[in-house]
């Protein structure tokens, strides 16, 4: 499974600077917003003739094998074990002698500017690439200030979900490269790696009709949450978690595990992931061939009650009522046992996670519900996120000699799990920054510091997979889930499409004031009432013209996007 | 006529009290003894402030000392002491360039406060005399300031045409007056020693002369006080460094290098499943946070007490009469 | 000098307020000098503010030019220059808003609390604090008060937080012993109190240190004087005290009305989702949330332009009644 930016983390206090746009959940998945005056997206044709070709790579054999599930989405390989046969994809030295400055976030500590990991990574690609690692919190508070100041450098990771802060839609074509006479068609074969990423991640970096993302952390089964619960603690009391099947049954069972005097509550906030269980599309559902807003459906009303009901019944931990501002707090007080349901990213569902749960309690044990659908009857559905959220892209100061030894690192950088080049590039020097572990390398204290941080990643890198080097059993419990998940996956309308909407309209797409009521409703601060009356004053405001335009701009025009 | 003596009035004082009076040593002998409610009254308020301050700040030190285990355990700010550790201070202290961003962040705790100090004493008391030529006008000038700004991108580009990206002195330049600590500075040099200046200047007295021997002299509280609020503005050095100096790592002062420490639980996207969990540090984000919380509180600690020189009472003895 | 003090009298205090008496003076000659005589006399003075006033042009007056993107709408990306232009679109839409009307009414009230309830804190500290004579105790003291001024705000609501959330201390006690439960942390009617008590926490210490400066200020030699006069403790801190802090009293609350419009942003933004925007906008975060956080940057610029007009507005009225009850307020009337 693919890890997508967490929402929480969008939400914690320092990333608050990151901009409100980011708050919205919606945004997260229509990559749209601030850009050209008349807005616009790539045409059928024109998706059709910038798209790479698709050759998936058969370099390393996974543990447990993918699974196909509906929507062309396929489960992520799982590796018990780091590979030991590491094999080499890329023959030679890809890099023509070039410099080039970077721009990526980090979360942690940036490592010394001039250290040994640099220094061999410039070796084995035979350039130079200058890195440099910026706070992931306030990465969106910078962009911002780069560009109106034209002062990207050759190589920048621009997240989707900052598309609309970067302006991304407008600096293709003006401070970003066209690579679609790099990469379109067949020409991607000359760099293999890149071409084993899947096709949908490339409509992504895909702006009018012209390729300029490079996809980071690509995974065609990505969710935007999870629903978990405290596995250790359900099974001391005899609960099987398999057996709610409704929002009913969880809100039963809710009412079962919530003891406020004992200081323990059974929820987290669950709103921001609600659609994995109440079928509300994302942003739109198409109905009769007309657009039905996120907000005008049916369900939408009905999860937004439910969350309420939670609230007033008292179920909601206290604290998760003031707001997502600290991440850690709500890991923190499922890791205490004062909170036991929680829903959060695929990525809270790791190693790291055990480590620091158990160290609080070491029968700690995170457990998935299954999919399930609200009204207990219907077959769950779980949108789709998009294939990739993260991309990187060149500088269009590049000259087309320097973007070829760009691409041709970039498929160094997307080398496969376990082979030579992505050993080097997570792990550094065998050595000086890992040893052989009974399961994998292990980082020295100097490769914690050096090799660790994601840096590189963030430029290109292959699919993702499911690993967790030393705990087996949660890749076995992940891969397991998400092999039966799979199945209920579906493409929410205008998927993995870039849409630019008409600046006067931005407003209205962001639709701040909604958004604000719909999240005191979910917390029982306002009634339904309020939702339903701002509701009205955004459909006045600009609202419903917002609909039109996808109908006749992107709807009529280019389709669903969900093939 | 105005007199001013620096060494103490000349009212008798007592030269030796009695034995049992010796704990208040500065209690003039014109002051009454102390009544038991007044002091016990007085007593239990400070003894409910300082405990209000103190408990808060106990559980962050004590987190800041916790093992993940003893957060994860409590859920939040640690209460009682339940696992100890220094992992937090260990790794914020010895994982990055620590030294090198130390003395950056002291170069520009110096070079910025005695630059801010300097333009600053200037400007308060250019303006300090009510009669002077177009005083107003420039306190205008000053005064609007506190009120309206370009917002963030314009002040960068600013910064970028004249060259400041990547160099130090964006860090101290644009926020090297404070209109605030001006206006301060102002208040207190028109205050003190007026009708000295007033002297001074009829006997012919220059300016540079009559604010070096009398205004700065009778000033050193309220120096001291905007001293302070400088350092310390530029101790805690870390927005700019973000917008100026993004990517020169060799230029980060301390607080920005420790600051990243904070960020290290964050949940780091297309990591969690590749390779974490084996040989990464395991400590909880919690303690990182307060651990920087308790670093940045130890140079004020350490540098308070030459401030609290300056808070002597009754330390400015200029006498006037009149 | 041995002032009688009757009450009401003015005590002869090397104070800003006993320089009140200049104005009371004859005609100042200058004003008949001619404005050459008068840059000749105070070029030095003019010549020192001039490394102040030189920064300020340039890193505040210059980006100030930005503020013209109110009447834009604006693109960072193809600068002030080529963004188009709108008129006053911006501020009809600004006065056509109910929550930016919301947001300024919360601002008012968030502000009228904190003046009335914080204002006066850190002024009966300095109070209480130069009470104490032994100069060791009150060092400690003095400096433990001022340490959570260093706190960020996410740390002091994490602090509130467990102490008077619903699964906080308060509320643990309360329920251990069958009482109601009361989240004062998603309480909108309390949240004034909430926000100023955050403030007062964390500020007061600190806000302090600049009337400990005063305080030092004061002549000794006036207490003395009040007490050879027969006037009591609390006559003293009436009649020497409080007169020789007046002037700076008087300043910071002038300072504190003219930023009567902005109340602590970023702790009101961390504390939003907790009791809802109707509570917790205000200006700063109106203009953040809907101007910056949706790009529409002429909006949020819009915003900031009517802050500042209305704060000089405040400042200038503030520093005006200043002027009325004889105070030097900004400067001297």
């Amino acid at each position: 499974m693919n890890v997508e930016p967490s929402r929480r983390s969008l939400l914690n206090g320092a990333a608050a600077l990151a901009g409100a746009a980011a708050l919205s959940p919606l945004l997260v998945a229509c990559g749209g917003g601030g850009s050209g005056n008349q807005g616009g997206t790539s045409s059928e044709q024109g998706l059709a003739s910038a798209l790479p070709d698709h050759v998936p790579s058969d370099a390393v054999t996974p543990d447990i094998a993918p699974v196909e599930g509906a929507a062309g989405a396929i489960s992520p390989p799982g590796f018990l074990r780091y590979p030991t046969e590491r094999v080499r994809t890329v023959p030679e030295v890809p890099g023509s002698g070039g410099t080039y400055t970077t721009l990526t976030p980090l979360w942690g500590a940036v490592p010394p500017a001039d250290n040994e990991h640099y220094r061999a990574m410039n070796e084995a690609l035979g350039a130079t690439l200058e890195m440099a690692p910026s706070a992931g919190a306030n990465y969106g508070t910078v962009l911002p200030t780069l560009t109106a100041a034209e002062r990207l450098p050759d190589w920048v990771q621009l997240p989707g979900w900052l598309n609309a802060q970067a302006s991304t839609g407008r600096l293709v074509g003006t401070q970003l490269a066209d690579l679609t006479p790099y990469l379109a068609g067949d020409r991607i074969r000359q760099y293999p790696n890149l071409a084993a990423l899947p096709t949908g991640a490339w409509r992504g970096g895909i702006w009018q009709d012209k390729l300029y993302g490079i996809p980071v952390h690509s995974g065609t089964f990505t969710l935007g949450g999870m629903f978990y619960h405290r596995r250790d603690i359900f099974e001391e009391r005899g609960i099987d978690a398999n057996e709610v099947r409704s929002a009913d049954d969880l809100f039963a069972l809710g009412e079962e595990l919530t003891d406020a005097r004992a200081g323990v509550w059974a929820f987290e906030e669950l709103w921001p992931f609600i659609d994995l269980i109440f079928p509300i599309e994302a942003k739109f559902r198409v109905v009769d061939g007309r657009l039905v807003h996120r907000y005008e459906q049916p369900e939408f009303i009905e999860a937004l009650d439910w969350c309420r009901r939670i609230v007033d019944a008292g179920l909601l931990h206290p604290d998760a009522l003031t707001g997502s501002h600290n991440d850690d707090a709500s890991k923190a007080r499922f890791y205490a046992g004062q909170s036991l349901i929680t829903a959060d990213g695929g990525g809270s569902w790791n190693g790291a996670d055990a480590d620091a749960g158990r160290a609080a309690n070491p029968g700690y044990r995170r457990g998935c519900f299954m999919p399930f659908s609200a009204d207990g009857t219907s077959e769950p559905r779980l949108p789709l996120m998009w294939t990739a959220s993260w991309y990187s892209y060149l500088n269009i100061k590049l000259r087309p000699e320097q973007i070829e030894e760009c691409l041709r690192i970039a498929n160094y950088l997307a080398a496969p799990y376990g082979s030579q080049e992505y050993t080097r590039i997570t792990f550094g020097v065998e050595g000086t920054h890992w040893t052989e572990g009974p399961d994998g390398p292990r980082y020295t204290e100097q490769g914690t510091i050096e090799a660790q941080p994601g840096t590189y990643v963030f430029l290109a890198n292959p699919i993702a997979v499911v690993s967790n080097l030393g705990y087996p059993q949660i890749t076995e419990d992940f891969c397991a889930w998400a092999a039966e998940a799979v199945r209920y996956a579906y493409k929410p309308v205008f998927w993995n499409m870039n849409i630019t909407v008409p600046r006067r309209l931005a407003t209205a797409d962001a639709a701040q004031a909604v958004e604000d009521t719909i999240s005191e409703v979910s917390r029982g601060i306002q009634p339904v009432s309020a939702f339903q009356e701002a509701l009205g004053t955004w459909k006045r405001n600009g609202g419903d013209e917002l609909v039109g335009w996808y109908e006749t701009e992107v709807l009529d025009k280019l389709g669903t996007g969900q093939e | 006529m105005t007199t001013m003596t620096r060494s103490g009035t000349p009212a008798p004082r007592v030269p030796r009290q009695a034995p049992g009076r010796r704990r208040h040593p500065r209690r003039p002998v014109w002051e009454e003894p102390p009544t038991a409610p007044g002091q016990a009254v007085k007593g239990l308020s400070l003894t409910a402030v300082v405990l209000i301050i103190l408990v808060p700040l106990y559980c962050v030190v004590l987190t800041s000392l916790s093992t993940p285990g003893a957060i994860n355990r409590a859920g939040g700010l640690v209460l009682v002491p339940d696992g100890l550790t220094f992992d937090a201070y260990e790794t914020m202290l010895s994982g990055g360039p620590i030294r090198r961003s130390l003395f950056v962040t002291l170069g520009i705790t110096v070079v910025g406060t005695a630059l801010s100090m300097i333009v600053s004493v200037l400007c308060a008391y250019g303006l300090s005399r009510s009669r002077s030529l177009g005083h107003r006008f420039l306190l205008l000038i000053l005064v609007v300031t506190m009120f309206v700004n370009g917002g963030l991108i314009p002040t960068f580009l600013v910064v970028n045409e004249l060259g400041g990206y990547g160099q130090y002195w964006s860090l101290i330049l644009p926020t090297a007056v404070n209109v605030f600590n001006i206006i301060v500075l102002r208040a207190f040099f028109s205050g003190t020693a007026a009708d000295l200046i007033d002297a001074a200047r009829i006997d012919g007295a220059g300016e540079w002369h009559i604010l070096g021997s009398i205004v700065l002299p009778t000033s050193r509280a309220v120096l001291a006080v905007i001293t302070l609020f400088y350092a310390v503005g530029y101790w805690n050095t870390f927005f700019s460094v973000l917008l100026y100096l993004p990517t020169e790592s060799e230029k980060w002062p301390l607080q920005y290098v420790l600051y990243q420490y904070v960020n290290l639980g964050a949940t780091v996207p297309g990591q969690a499943n590749s390779g974490f969990g084996t040989g990464a540090v395991q400590i909880a984000p919690l303690s990182l946070q307060m651990a920087l919380v308790v670093l940045t509180l130890i140079p004020i600690l350490l540098v308070f007490p030459f401030m609290q020189r300056h808070f002597a009472k009754g330390m400015l003895t200029g006498a006037i009469k009149g | 000098m041995a002032s009688t003090l009757a009450p009401g009298d003015e005590p002869g205090v090397t104070s800003p307020a006993r320089r009140r008496g200049h104005r009371r003076r004859p005609v100042p000659p200058e004003n008949r000098l001619t404005w050459r005589i008068r840059l000749r006399r105070d070029r030095t003075l003019i010549l020192m503010t001039l490394p102040a006033i030189g920064l300020l042009v340039v890193f505040t007056y210059l980006p100030m030019l930005g503020i013209v993107t109110a009447f834009q709408f604006y693109d960072p990306l193809v600068g002030i220059a080529d963004s188009e232009w709108i008129g006053l679109e911006n501020f009809e839409r600004l006065f056509g808003d109910p929550l930016f009307w919301g947001a300024l009414e919360n601002t008012l009230y968030l502000s009228a609390v904190q003046l009335v309830l914080y204002f006066p804190i850190p002024i009966m500290l300095a109070l209480l604090l130069n009470s104490v004579l032994n100069e060791r105790v009150r060092a400690v003291i003095q400096a433990v008060t001022f340490l959570p001024h260093f706190f960020s705000w996410v740390l002091v609501v994490t602090i509130f937080q467990q102490m008077f959330g619903g699964a906080g201390l308060l509320n643990q006690f309360l329920r251990d012993h069958g009482m109601g439960t009361w989240d004062l942390m998603t309480d909108p009617d309390t949240f004034a109190l909430l926000v100023t008590s955050q403030v007062v926490w964390k500020d007061a210490g600190w806000g302090i240190i600049v009337f400990l400066a005063a305080l030092t200020a004061i002549n000794q030699n006036l207490y003395e004087a009040a007490a050879v006069d027969g006037a009591g403790r609390w006559r003293r801190m009436w009649h020497v005290t409080l007169p020789g802090m007046r002037g700076i009293i008087v300043l910071m609350l002038v300072l504190r009305l003219g930023n009567a419009l902005s109340v602590g942003f970023e702790q009101l933004l961390i504390q939003r989702a907790g009791v809802g925007h109707d509570a917790a906008d205000v200006l700063d975060t109106f203009a953040y949330y809907y101007g910056i956080g949706t790009q529409d940057y002429g909006y949020g610029a819009a915003a900031g332009i009517f802050k500042s007009v209305i704060s000089l507005l405040l400042l200038w009225g503030a520093n005006a009644l200043a002027h009325r009850f004889g105070e030097d307020g900004l400067y001297r009337s």
